[in-house]
């Protein structure tokens, strides 16, 4: 494992370290959940390069940006991100989940640089970051907050309710990005509870709202740029993206790379980035 | 003591723009005053008890003292969760303040009735539950809790409730508050429902028997001290509006157990046998089990041990 010394600047090579990071680290610890984080990692990687106010140098500051990682079972993702910007040490990315070890299995934000918020039930993470985005703004406080959600995990009514408070009080610092990779925990989401039209859901709770692709950086650097009310991003992605045989498979919701997995999905990020 | 409360909560919250105060759509006649004085510092969610409990941690996480304002089950029991993982867990400076404790919406029926919150909620750790006997100690305790940074939940009852410390409680953290003193036993109790122990404490002066009678508002630190002397004494009987299970009662069983403290602990709680039965709350404290002859029959039985 590499010393990360100077923070990435290009979200493409963010990602590519740590999509490396998060198949290793997932197979050192037998942990589950590698291609939710495969699925989002990219869009972590814009945040964390640029689109988000935030950085181990602002990180106490009273105006950064917020990022909440509400599916916080891809928890390999964050850790790698923070890691590799220099928010905490690389080597705590190889004790993950052992006994007594600072980064947990779902998101921990306890004594971790970074991490804003626990989470791992679902449904938490946006009415948590609406606190936030309103006390801000009804006290004039600059600073946005970024709450990255799970498809899946529209079916909470937390989810709902949110969405209502924050256009009623039209919280112009909020943003909710969704993973949108189609899967969840048993099977495909349109055949779990239907999100579809899940733009359109959003668009009539009053949410300036977009489908884009949450592999693009670039365009998702922009979409993240500018708003003028709560707004939504559906992020277009694909579950295990970047490993072939891991994407678009429930299996990989659960089951942790072996030692062959690791060096066959090593092979293809080597060739494909 | 919902009033008192408020009353409390509104001259600080002039003066520290921190305090904030949230409700999910309750408090009719109550939470006006304080939202036409301060409308920056009043958020009426809606009725959305998980987003809002959700949403009051992540403010009170810039730093603000959030009091969400609700009955009953609803700020509890509907948001667990959040109050677990985003208070709780967070150490987030939220206090829930619930009204109608017990019974006091009794003719509204079950669904109205807090009965299980105090088991819950002190079941949470970093959680502080403060249950005040009448509003002289409710005007107290919101002091000190405004003061606190800890998650906190306040019990209060609805309205009416006749004062029972006959002087100016000084309520201290954990520590329980003696009324009148007595030579042959205790009578503890949380909340309103302290006006039952004070009329059994007459009922058995009236028999010659001399019993204290001490308001116990710090359910998650028990007053070991207290608990200790007043065992040397006699009996003591723990009254609550709230069920057996997990309540203030189980909360003195298991701190004496703790600490090694002998002596005859009787509870006082309600026996729900019934959970459709409609009344105010006077009858149905009484078809409860909460109720005068019972405190006396409880007291004599361990008496004669």
């Amino acid at each position: 494992m590499s010393d990360a010394v100077t923070p990435f600047t290009k979200a493409a090579e963010l990602a590519l370290a740590a999509r490396r990071e998060i198949i290793s680290m997932t197979s050192t610890a037998k942990a589950s959940h590698v291609a939710s984080a495969l699925s989002v990692v990219d869009i972590l990687s814009v945040l964390y390069t640029g689109a988000a106010n935030i950085s181990p140098a602002n990180m106490g500051a009273a105006d950064r940006d917020i990022v909440i990682l509400s599916k916080g079972h891809s928890a390999s993702a964050l850790y790698s991100v923070l890691a590799l910007q220099g928010f905490f040490p690389m080597d705590w990315l190889a004790q993950y989940c052992n006994n007594d070890a600072p980064l947990g299995g779902h998101v921990t934000s306890k004594g971790v640089p970074g991490v804003e918020l626990s989470t791992g039930s679902l449904g938490h993470g946006l009415p948590y970051g609406l606190g936030i985005a309103m006390s801000r703004k009804k006290s004039g406080a600059k600073g946005r907050v970024f709450v990255v959600m799970s498809d899946g995990e529209c079916d909470e009514g937390t989810t709902w309710e949110s969405a209502m408070i924050a256009n009623h009080h039209e919280l112009d610092n909020l943003v909710v990005i969704v993973d949108r990779n189609k899967i969840q925990s048993l099977t495909f989401t349109e055949d779990t509870l239907r999100l579809e039209p899940f733009a359109d859901k959003w668009i009539a709770f009053g949410w300036q709202t977009q489908t884009i692709s949450g592999h693009g950086y670039s365009l998702l650097a922009e979409s993240l740029s500018t708003q003028t009310g709560p707004k939504c991003i559906i992020a277009d992605t694909t579950k295990g993206k970047g490993v072939d045989f891991m994407e678009n498979s429930v299996l990989w919701h659960y089951k942790p790379p072996t030692a062959e997995d690791v060096a066959k999905a090593f092979e293809q990020l080597s060739e494909s980035y | 003591m919902r009033d008192t409360f408020v009353a409390t909560l509104l001259e600080v919250a002039k003066k520290d723009k921190n305090i904030i105060l949230m409700t999910g759509d309750l408090g009719y006649g109550v939470l006006d005053t304080f939202e036409r004085e301060l409308p920056d510092q009043f958020i009426n969610s809606g009725v959305n008890e998980q987003a809002m409990m959700g949403m009051a941690a992540g403010y009170a996480s810039t730093g603000k003292r959030v009091f969400v304002y609700s009955i009953g089950n609803f700020p509890t029991l509907r948001c667990l969760e959040q109050i677990r993982n985003d208070v709780c867990l967070m150490n987030n400076p939220v206090v829930i303040v619930s009204v109608g404790a017990g019974y006091a919406y009794g003719s509204q029926g079950y669904t109205h009735h807090a009965l299980e919150d105090i088991a819950v909620l002190r079941a949470l750790p970093n959680m502080e539950v403060i249950v005040p006997a009448d509003p002289a100690e409710t005007a107290e305790l919101t002091t000190i809790i405004i003061a606190s940074k800890k998650p906190t939940y306040l019990r209060l009852g609805k309205s009416g409730e006749p004062t029972i410390h006959t002087t100016r409680p000084k309520p201290t953290h954990g520590k329980i508050n003696e009324i009148t003193p007595g030579t042959s036993g205790t009578l503890i109790f949380a909340g309103s429902v302290g006006t039952v122990a004070v009329a059994a404490a007459n009922a058995l002066a009236a028999q010659g028997i001399s019993v204290a009678v001490a308001s116990m508002p710090y359910i998650s630190t028990i007053d070991i001290d207290y608990l200790e002397k007043a065992l040397r004494i006699g009996p003591v009987i723990v009254i609550e509006e709230h069920s057996y299970r997990g309540g203030v009662g189980a909360a003195v069983l298991e701190a004496t157990n703790a600490a090694n403290l002998h002596g005859a602990i009787g509870l006082i709680a309600a026996d729900q046998n019934n959970l459709s039965q409609i009344g105010d709350q006077s009858f149905l404290r009484t078809a409860n089990g909460i109720n005068v002859d019972n405190i006396i029959a409880k007291f004599n039985a361990l008496k004669v041990m």
